[in-house]
């Protein structure tokens, strides 16, 4: 066996040009797919990270998953607006133990500002029931307060007590600024790995003086309330976006969705979500695209050790000599068959080790471009079983596919590899 | 000879590989094949179907169809429908089979009611046969009654009881991928399109480990110490809450 295993290292290094090729297939197509399976299970962790002891999301009526999706996760707009004295009405709900009001829409240089209040801070969890905490400052105390995001803060350079403008809608390149009330920044939040840290967040009293002179979409020209001077208004906000809701008893959870979705006691149509079905669903939503990203990734890899076995055969021709003399000193058909798996088994561990690598190099170099940009948060780690099963697999197919040109040269004749053929 | 080599080599890798997708692909939707696994045991001799009395809400409106046990012959669930338990427990449904599993005794979803509530309390001193459909006295008692139902008591004799019971899964909190908190309901859909079951018909479940592979209305059995959280009267009734010491998938009990 020792000297089996000896032969085709040799073997293979002496064609090593055609088998290192071979194996940056492969090593290429593990990559790919190890990748898809490790974004797809960092991003279900991230999003289900992002929050945490919410017993329902109430918003004006949508779709659950899009209400959670800009409520919780910060992706998409708001469609609609529920009253403030919904909210309010909510709050005095026998079963609520708290409530967290906010109101989105606007932003700060790409990042999505979120008006709240003290509750906010006291009571939001994420991660496995972490409490938010705060890196440097205080919550918000006066109108223009503002506290960052720990990745606002990193990206954007600031630090306590800057002075920061907001932008009027979402996007990176606003033009309309509300630059007559600007912030000041009185806290930075820790780092929680979740939506929270690209959040700017302000009082709800700050969002509505900073659309006190907005009519009709727009600021009315020759109106102009100057910041000092909004404390005259009344700042009660008039709609928020949605409300998070905890309740005293999680098992009175549908009574009381029932109740917001039958309309008793609100002057509007509400809905409330359970955070975690709606996650469901988005999942259930979200997997048959992730399944064809599978597929296609496992197409990749069957590309790939197609290509080996091409390969392999291919060298059949070129080893007709090799492997004739190979019988002639005594090695037995069974002999020729094992070196012939031994080679194609080792390029394919080799290709998956060095996809691995491959996996692990990226994941290093770009995973911190990747976190910033989309907010998944890789990490280089050793692979999960659900990886593992799928590197098995791979494994267990190129040998099954190696095989197949060992099994032909196991029926070649010794004659066959001796008679020069004309 | 040598084509065929070929195209039954790189069939077989595809196949393989095509394989290996589908299983990891699958084993998030693992409930799913778990899901259809009752369906022969359902239609297994001896196994009475009408028995079943689904709890509260459909004990409500006697004389309308009563929905039976998950007798669904294709393996999927309709809404409504509650799991099938060991036969001992469907025969007589508000007596627990009293079988033991690893120390937990496996009840029916009525055992969590009250012995002594009666659904039909509110309806005392009315005489139902003499009222017309539109007498405001029938809707007065009907508002009433649906107030009772919702408010429904719980057993506070389980407290401490070492119980199994079957169920489907509500998701609360999750740790990363797996789930570490949800509410269990007796019946598929019971969030969404149907009224919601009472407060003694929920169970607050967290999990001692966090359960991989469970996803909201996958169907589990769970074994733990029940409790009762008690809670001021103000917000309604109290309701259980259960320290999992085991989730698993839904399987039909045998007929033992």
């Amino acid at each position: 066996m020792k000297i089996l295993l000896r032969l085709a290292a040799r073997s293979a290094w002496n064609r090593r040009f055609t088998l290192g090729l071979m194996l940056v297939a492969i090593a290429l197509s593990t990559t790919m797919l190890l990748g898809i399976e490790r974004v797809r299970h960092e991003v279900r962790a991230g999003f289900s990270q992002s929050v945490s002891g919410t017993d329902l999301v109430v918003g004006a009526r949508t779709s659950p998953i899009q209400l959670m999706l800009y409520a919780i996760f910060r992706i998409g707009g708001a469609t609609n607006n529920m009253g403030w004295d919904s909210a309010q009405a909510l709050a005095r709900n026998p079963a609520v133990a708290w409530t967290i009001p906010i109101s989105l829409g606007d932003s700060h240089r790409g990042f999505p500002v979120l008006a709240t209040n003290g509750d906010y801070f006291t009571h939001f969890r994420y991660g496995s029931n972490q409490p938010l905490r705060l890196a440097q400052g205080h919550p918000m105390a006066g109108v223009f307060d503002a506290v960052l995001g720990a990745d606002v803060a990193d990206k954007l350079h600031y630090r306590l007590g800057d002075i920061i403008i907001l932008s009027h809608g979402m996007g990176g390149m606003s033009l309309t600024q509300h630059a007559d009330k600007p912030f000041r920044v009185v806290g930075i939040l820790a780092r929680t790995g979740t939506p929270v840290d690209r959040t700017v967040h302000i009082g709800l009293d700050g969002m509505q003086a900073i659309h006190l002179d907005w009519e009709g979409g727009a600021p009315l020209p020759g109106v102009h309330i100057p910041a000092e001077f909004v404390k005259k208004f009344n700042l009660t906000p008039t709609s928020i976006t949605a409300v998070l809701v905890g309740l005293k008893s999680r098992a009175r959870v549908f009574a009381l969705q029932r109740e917001i979705a039958d309309g008793q006691g609100y002057k509007e149509p509400l809905m409330a979500v359970l955070p975690g079905v709606a996650l469901d669903q988005l999942w259930d939503v979200v997997g048959i695209g992730e399944n064809a990203l599978l597929v296609v990734s496992g197409m990749v890899v069957v590309v790939g050790l197609a290509g080996l076995v091409a390969a392999i055969l291919a060298s059949l021709g070129e080893r007709r000599r090799e492997l004739a003399i190979l019988r002639s000193v005594g090695a037995r058909p069974l002999d020729v068959l094992l070196l012939l798996c031994i080679e194609g088994l080792g390029v394919m561990l080799a290709g998956v080790a060095s996809g691995l690598l491959l996996l692990s190099l990226l994941v290093w170099t770009l995973g911190p471009l990747l976190a910033e940009q989309f907010g998944i948060a890789l990490q280089p780690a050793w692979p999960a079983a659900g990886e593992l099963q799928l590197l098995l697999w791979t494994i267990l197919a190129g040998l099954v596919a190696s095989l197949l040109p060992a099994l032909r040269a196991y029926r070649l004749s010794l004659s066959d590899g001796l008679t020069p053929r004309i | 000879m040598k084509t065929l080599y070929w195209i039954g080599g790189i069939a077989a890798a595809g196949l393989l590989v095509g394989s290996g997708v589908r299983l990891l692909a699958h084993s998030d939707a693992q409930a799913a094949p778990a899901a259809a696994a009752p369906a022969p045991h359902a239609a297994a001799p001896g196994a009475p179907l009408a028995g079943a009395v689904p709890a509260v809400t459909a004990r409500a409106d006697a004389g309308s169809t009563v929905p039976g046990v998950a007798a669904a012959t294709n393996g999927q669930y309709q809404v409504g429908d509650q799991l099938k338990q060991s036969p001992a427990v469907t025969d007589k449904p508000y007596q627990a089979s009293g079988k033991m599993v690893n120390g937990y005794q496996e009840i029916a979803w009525e055992a969590l009611i009250p012995k002594d509530w009666d659904p039909m309390a509110p309806f005392k001193g009315l005489k139902l046969d003499q009222l017309t459909d539109d007498d405001p006295r029938a809707d007065a008692a009907l508002w009433k009654a649906k107030k009772y139902w919702k408010d429904a008591p719980v057993d506070a004799s389980m407290e401490g009881k070492p119980v199994r019971l079957p169920g489907f899964v509500v998701s609360l909190d999750r740790e990363g991928e797996a789930l570490k908190e949800f509410l269990l309901v007796p019946y598929f859909g019971a969030c969404i399109h149907v009224p919601p079951p009472p407060a003694n018909q929920i169970i607050h479940v967290r999990s001692a480990k966090a359960v991989k592979n469970v996803r909201t209305m996958d169907a589990v059995w769970i074994s733990g110490v029940l409790k009762v959280e008690r809670s001021d009267s103000s917000m309604g009734a109290s309701s259980y809450s259960m320290k999992a010491v085991s989730v698993e998938p839904y399987t039909a009990p045998d007929n033992g």
